[in-house]
């Protein structure tokens, strides 16, 4: 090389300024800058209950288990049992179904509960604790969420409960092997280590009355729906013939039961399903008779197809008419045939008769699951309105569960409750329903945020009112398509053997997995994608102090950041 | 093998490590094989996919600033939009190599051969070779690697759409141990230091932009003399080599055909008929455009009468752009020759071994200077 070459003769080849340009403001240029801003995800519109999924999902991938858990206790002080025996309408309403598969919200639920339960997790209490007394009557569902709430608002509940343990339907209806007893005892517990009484084994109405509750400043009542509807024909009181009701109960209290070699069950909802996979495990075989057909059915889908898996056989469009004693004292049961007809006002085909059309089946025994009443005959007549409990005319009373008019699950009950603590707070602190409950519904679907009531309760603050995020706002381009992880089951060859939980939940694998599918809808979980697309560096995040913070000094407000967010938490928002 | 694959083959063996391109006809087969590898596992580095070629050369530039071997390929419409950033990129000092494929600029809309498109970048501060064959492609590709990163300026090698980049041809690919021999890992003096952070392209005074240039300027000189010592290494390690420029049988040529790119093979085969005829024709081919060899070309043509240029591009206005060059350099030539500019071969047309002889013949017919350019239409 003998002529001169550039780096011969100078020390760099290219000017680099090592001052700071900080000075310049760049951020004056622009004329809109991002926001983040949190939106409802369709799962929490959707979950009777509020929770917060995408947040305690990504708490869960984040192995923040605790955290997760203290998530869903916000607005859920049930989440071991929901986990299991929820209908969860959050996963019919998730985006990512419209992607490939919905994320197993339900399943998630259960794993956060199972991976903490083994500890009493402390509840933050809010701290002017109030004088003022609630009572409780019926610690079902509904009951236990009241008095959760009431207790997380400063107020002393006292929980009335005709049974000897408390639960409802959780305890005395739902089978082990749905819902194992030492997990609902856990969740109990956990909700009555807070300033709640609890009195079991007094029915309100009988042991002691109704008035008698007038001493406390509100009341909440929420009876479960312990009659069991009445087939109203022949032969229903042999001894061979079983209210459905009764015969969870009894199976719940361990009692001894023989059925014998076949057993039918009349009725499509999950009582009856419970009623047949409990007669199953009992050694019988099952024929479950239904007046509709399979589509019409009102049980939990998994539910049926466990059923059915389990051995049972589905009977469809038959209705029984007469059950006949035979002479080895089995029964005969005879079915009118039925077809489908138009619609009536649950928008189901009605069930019609088929003219002459019978049909007879032999068993030992038959177990009837056509729908439960509530017992009202202790509840003044001036608070009754078409067989449900209507409070509208006692400023004290306030109504849950089964008594209301509402689905009747656990998850609408737990919610029910939550609604009527935060109304009994505002009738206590002379506020007003309709104005408040509307600043803290998630979205439109009906469920209420306490979290948000928490926040806006004493100062008026509330958060601001969030939109739900539709699929077209999730930007898919980041996700790539993938398959939800089935649940681990029993083996099938030993569930009958046993009332032993036939779902046995997710490792934490499995669940990480299963929460990293969450497209995280309206919650930023700090994927990063704002970081790495800002052309001018100014964004910074921090997922241990959860901040975002955006240099508005030095962002031209560009607005690639709002186009990287897949989840529609960044948004554009002009200045001034 | 085509002279795209040539290509790709020549980046593999120079382990380069980011690539970043934006597929274009005829260029994408390049990219096409390259992507291929990086797949495979063939291929060690990066395929950026980016979205325009102007992004593909941005990308390079940040990169080659970090200190790494970067490479892009492109053609035609794809360089024009480059343009800018080829600026740049020469500012900047990074050795990034790119192989333009010559395809003609539109409108009208076409992909045939035409060498408008990367002249047309002749001012931009790149290094700028023309390849005959698919051969000499990947030969230059490795040259290429070593030239820049010894001077830091960026360069380009053309290869003519179809004729080149299509053309099935044998090529020796050279083994992986000898280009590393040959060929060492790139040290870049003013790369980034995450130690000390820094900012590129700031804001200079007039003094400080015209000290740049000159420094540019100077080393844009030195390629002149470092790409004769890289292709005297290139051929002692590989057994090929071929010069800024090559002459043939100019020695007794009383008319000289000077050439760049493909058209110099159908040279070579015409000027040997024209020989067996008893015409004394010689031929010169130019490799190295940027910088121009301007003294190295003086020395080949001294004492010669008749120099006929054939460009297969055409600026408007003036005429072949090599024939400008040359005419240039010859300036201050005693008795400097006669220098007509032939246009021959634009938008692909074919140049036949007739049309070279035509062009010989014409020029040797000719005996008063002539200016204008002449267009060869069979």
């Amino acid at each position: 090389m003998g002529r001169v070459n550039a780096l011969d003769t100078h020390e760099f080849v290219i000017p680099i300024s090592y001052g700071s340009t900080d000075v310049i403001e760049t951020g004056k240029w622009g004329f809109q800058k991002p926001h983040t801003t949190f939106m409802t995800a369709p799962c929490q519109e959707a979950c009777p209950a509020g929770v917060n999924i995408p947040q305690f999902l990504y708490l869960t991938q984040e192995k923040m288990y605790d955290e997760a858990l203290f998530t869903i206790l916000r607005e859920n002080p049930l989440p071991g049992v929901c986990g299991r025996v929820c209908f969860h309408p959050c996963e019919a309403s998730c985006n990512r179904a419209q992607y490939d598969e919905s994320v197993s919200i339900h399943a998630m639920e259960r794993f956060v509960s199972d991976v903490t339960s083994n500890q009493i997790q402390d509840i933050q209490l809010i701290s002017n604790r109030d004088s003022k007394k609630v009572a409780v009557v019926g610690a079902g569902p509904a009951g236990l969420s009241c008095a959760y709430f009431l207790s997380l608002l400063g107020y002393q509940a006292t929980i009335f409960e005709a049974k000897k343990e408390p639960g409802g339907v959780m305890r005395w209806g739902i089978p082990e092997y749905r819902l194992p007893k030492s997990i609902l005892r856990k969740e109990i517990q956990r909700i009555l280590s807070l300033p709640i009484e609890i009195r079991t084994g007094v029915r309100v109405g009988k042991d002691i009355p109704l008035d008698a509750l007038n001493q406390f400043n509100a009341i909440f009542l929420s009876p479960g729906s312990e009659i069991n509807a009445p087939l109203s024909i022949k032969g229903e009181h042999l001894e061979q013939v079983w209210k459905g009701g009764e015969f969870l109960e009894r199976i719940n209290s361990k009692e001894k039961i023989i059925l014998g070699k076949e057993t039918i069950v009349i009725g499509g909802g999950n009582t009856a399903m419970d009623v047949a996979r409990s007669a199953l495990r009992l050694g019988s075989k099952v024929t479950i008779a239904y007046r509709r057909t399979r589509n019409e059915m009102p049980a939990i889908q998994d539910e049926i197809v466990e059923a059915e898996e389990e051995g049972g056989r589905f009977e469809f469009l038959v209705q029984p008419v007469k059950i006949n004693l035979t002479k080895k004292r089995r029964i005969a049961v005879t079915f009118q045939r039925m077809k489908l007809g138009s619609p009536d006002q649950t928008n189901r085909p009605k069930a019609i008769p088929v003219r002459g059309s019978f049909i007879t089946l032999e068993a030992d025994s038959l177990i009837s699951a056509v729908g439960e009443l509530v017992d009202l005959s202790w509840i003044p007549k001036k608070l009754i309105k078409d067989d449900l409990i209507e409070t509208g005319s006692a400023p004290k009373i306030f109504a849950g569960g089964d008594a209301v008019a509402q689905p009747r699950t656990i998850v609408t009950a737990i919610a029910s409750g939550k609604k009527a603590a935060i109304s009994i707070d505002l009738s206590l602190r002379g506020g007003n329903d309709d104005e408040n409950l509307s600043m803290i519904s998630v979205g439109g679907k009906g469920s209420l945020s306490m979290e948000a009531y928490l926040q806006g309760r004493d100062n008026g603050r509330w958060p601001e009112k969030k939109g739900v995020v539709s699929y077209q706002q999730i930007n898919t381009l980041y996700f790539e398509p993938t398959r939800r992880v089935r649940m681990r089951m029993r083996q099938r060859n030993k569930v009958l053997k046993g009332f032993s939980e036939v779902n046995l939940g997710y490792n934490a694998k499995e669940a990480n997995f299963s929460a990293s599918r969450c497209f995280s809808c309206g919650t930023c979980n700090y994927c990063y994608n704002c970081y790495f697309f800002c052309p001018e560096g100014v964004i910074s995040l921090n997922p241990v102090d959860r901040t975002r913070v955006v240099d508005y000094l030095h962002c031209k407000g560009c607005g690639t950041c709002a186009k990287a967010c897949p989840r529609s938490v960044v948004v554009m928002k002009e200045v001034g | 093998m085509t002279g795209n694959h040539a290509v790709a083959q020549a980046v593999r063996l120079c382990r380069t490590p980011l690539i970043a391109a934006y597929p274009i006809t005829p260029q994408t087969a390049i990219y096409e094989k390259l992507s291929e590898w990086e797949a495979s596992g063939v291929l060690k580095g990066i395929m950026m996919r980016t979205e325009s070629e102007h992004s593909a050369m941005a990308s390079c530039i940040a990169a080659s600033l970090t200190g790494v071997r970067t490479f892009t390929a492109t053609s035609s419409q794809g360089i024009a939009l480059m343009h800018e950033m080829l600026h740049f990129a020469a500012g900047c000092r990074a050795p990034i190599v790119m192989a333009n494929v010559n395809r003609l600029l539109a409108a009208p809309w076409g992909f045939w051969a035409d060498q408008l498109d990367s002249l047309s970048q002749r001012d931009t501060g790149w290094i700028q070779f023309y390849c005959e064959n698919g051969q000499e492609a990947l030969d230059t590709v490795i040259q290429a690697y070593k030239i820049a990163e010894q001077v830091y300026l960026p360069a380009l090698i053309a290869l003519e759409a179809f004729f080149v980049s299509h053309f099935m041809e044998p090529v020796d690919i050279p083994e992986q141990e000898q280009v590393d021999r040959f060929l060492p890992p790139l040290d870049l003096p003013h790369k980034f230091d995450i130690d000390k952070p820094g900012f590129l392209v700031p804001v200079v005074s007039s003094e400080l932009y015209r000290k740049y240039k000159h420094m540019a300027q100077v080393s844009m000189d030195s390629v002149k003399e470092i790409a004769v010592q890289v292709d005297q290494e290139f051929k002692k390690e590989f057994g090929r080599g071929y010069g800024i420029i090559e002459s043939v049988m100019l020695e007794d040529a009383e008319v000289v055909i000077v050439t760049a790119g493909s058209i110099t093979s159908t040279a070579r085969l015409a000027i040997k008929d024209l020989r067996k005829q008893g015409n004394k024709i010689g031929l010169l081919k130019l490799r190295l455009f940027r910088p121009f060899p301007g003294e190295t070309v003086q020395v080949a043509l001294k004492g010669k009468k008749k120099i006929a240029v054939i460009d297969r591009n055409i600026s408007l206005g003036s005429g072949g752009i090599f024939c400008q060059e040359l005419r240039a350099a010859l300036v201050h030539s005693p008795d400097r020759p006669l220098t007509y500019s032939y246009i021959a071969g634009v938008g692909g047309t074919d140049v036949t071994p007739e049309v070279i002889q035509k062009i010989a013949m014409g020029a040797m017919g000719r005996i008063d200077p002539f200016d204008q350019p002449i267009w060869v239409m069979e």
